[in-house]
């Protein structure tokens, strides 16, 4: 932008001042990490026990209340700690307006989906 | 004045890597790839929800060299990405920031990431092979 | 490698830069080329060669880079004793800035053998066999090792780095104890010699709008003077996913302060402070 040459030094730096906000993405981001820190742990212990099973085991493992309320808790907690974090590196390198606002919108969109098939596929597993 | 045909000083392509930004930059990449296996855990879960000729068809596919590769690369994506975590988690907090410390947890967290994929490995080998 | 102290140079041999093409990403008139050779004088016994970057506003050519073969017999021990050299006796047109020799002023930055520090306080025997020098990272070159720091300069006023009361002022002294005085140690020494900011790789991919290590830095200085009263508005200019949030505590900025000053930590307490107020 050619304009940019004769605004002042100190305009340019304060840009359009700050957005006021930041902090909540910034906890969550956090919260939903120190969540994911037993449920990765556990998820690990759970894949090498299915390791060897088949389907039937699938399902009895995961029917049972506490694998199913853990495996929800996973679903939800890594597609929030995903989302947040791709939005970050899309914000970092995308520096293209449109595209930028396109891929965070589809990043929290496809999110939002997957936890979704996640979700009512475990339901549909479980019943 | 300014002059528009100046020069960009070299940045990413003289300054050396350090343990600081590699290990950052391994941090973003094996949350990348993790993203990645986050699509495979839903096929996962689709799958199994499906009925046990789609699952059976998804193991096959996993339990081959394949398969095996990209898991054996999710393993280490993470381990890395949860022990860096932890570092970061700290930071966050404010503890180890002294150069030293970031310095020593850095390799500790290399080395925890390395030693806990493979440990993972041989039990998930173990296991599949027929162990107890 | 456990490195204790900024000052240690980095002894390993494996990587010395991203493996990027030299020129990669860059734009046609940035390119860097090959440029002269200027051979030691005769007879000299302890050569040492630097690969030094070069710009000249006035031809407009692109950057280049001069090899100069140094004598380090009659030479200081500083990369800046070897630069005054050069200009003094090799070619008069190199140009750096540079002013108290000493490590306080902040004004010999650059990129030695990879790394950002004073040239003045980095020994010649710590350098690479072929010592490369570039300027400040990510900056328009004004000549040769001289960076344009206008926008880093209007980033550190933009946090507004002055004592800001409602209060009337004392008669005398804004009175501070021992304990809060401790407070602004680590922070109250920087030089804004810059290195942590070009430095950081958030700052090149954003610049414009992320304040970078040294800016935040001072911002907290300014948050953790007990003397000063307006917290709360500086906290909100701060918060914003740009200006402060752009940190994703890499710690480049640690690594190369040539103070031993700790930015990283500075943000982290920043941050800290932001949630602090959140509840």
């Amino acid at each position: 932008m050619n304009d940019q040459s004769l605004r002042s030094a100190l305009s340019q730096a304060r840009g359009l001042g700050s957005a006021k906000g930041g902090s909540a993405h910034w906890w969550t981001q956090r919260v939903t990490a120190v969540a994911l820190i037993p449920l990765a742990i556990w998820f690990l212990a759970s894949l090498l026990a299915l390791g060897r099973g088949n389907h039937a085991d699938f399902v009895d493992w995961l029917q049972s209340p506490l694998n199913t309320i853990l495996m929800v808790s996973l679903v939800i907690a890594l597609f929030w700690h995903m989302a947040l974090g791709l939005q970050v590196v899309v914000e970092d390198y995308v520096h293209t307006r449109p595209l930028k606002i396109f891929a965070s919108v589809a990043i929290h969109t496809g999110c939002a989906l997957l936890v979704v098939t996640g979700l009512v596929s475990i339901a549909r597993t479980i019943t | 004045m300014k002059d528009d045909n100046a020069p960009l000083s070299p940045a990413l392509q003289i300054y050396r890597p350090q343990l600081t930004s590699v290990l950052s930059f391994m941090h973003r990449l094996t949350g990348i790839a993790l993203s990645l296996g986050s699509l495979l855990l839903i096929t996962w879960l689709v799958a199994g929800s499906m009925g046990s000729s789609a699952y059976d068809m998804l193991l096959s596919f996993l339990r081959s060299w394949t398969g095996l590769l990209l898991l054996f690369g999710w393993t280490f994506a993470l381990f890395y990405h949860l022990c860096n975590g932890i570092r970061h988690l700290c930071w966050d907090a404010g503890y180890g920031f002294e150069l030293k410390t970031i310095y020593a947890s850095g390799w500790m967290v290399v080395a925890a990431s390395l030693s806990l994929s493979m440990a993972t490995w041989l039990i998930g080998i173990y296991a599949m092979a027929g162990g107890a | 490698m456990l490195i204790r102290s900024p000052d240690q140079v980095s002894r390993s041999t494996l990587l010395k830069r991203f493996p990027v093409p030299k020129n990669a990403g860059v734009d046609a008139a940035s390119r860097i080329e090959q440029g002269k050779v200027w051979p030691a004088p005769p007879g000299a016994k302890n050569v040492k060669r630097f690969e030094i970057y070069r710009y000249d506003p006035d031809t407009g050519e692109n950057p280049r880079i001069d090899t100069y073969e140094v004598d380090l017999a009659s030479c200081g021990p500083m990369v800046l004793d070897a630069l005054i050299k050069i200009k003094n006796e090799i070619d008069p047109t190199l140009t750096f800035r540079r002013s108290c020799r000493d490590g306080i002023c902040g004004s010999c930055s650059m990129n030695i053998d990879g790394t950002n520090w004073l040239a003045c306080t980095r020994f010649i025997a710590d350098t690479a066999k072929r010592a490369t020098i570039y300027p400040l990272n990510h900056l328009r070159v004004i000549k040769d090792l001289v960076p344009d720091l206008t926008h880093l300069y209007a980033q550190y006023a933009s946090i507004e780095p002055w004592l800001k009361t409602a209060t009337p002022a004392p008669e005398r002294e804004q009175l501070q104890s021992p304990e809060d005085r401790k407070q602004l140690d680590g922070y109250y020494e920087c030089i804004l010699c810059f290195n942590c900011t070009s430095g950081c790789p958030s700052h090149w991919w954003n610049g414009d709008r992320f304040l970078g290590p040294a800016a935040l830095l001072q911002a907290w200085r300014w948050l953790a003077d007990s003397r000063d009263e307006a917290k709360g508005q500086r906290l909100d200019d701060l918060e914003d996913p740009f200006r402060l949030y752009r940190c994703h505590t890499i710690l480049n900025c640690t690594r190369t302060c040539p103070k031993g000053l700790n930015p990283g930590k500075a943000i982290a307490e920043i941050k800290k402070m932001i949630v602090q107020q959140k509840g």
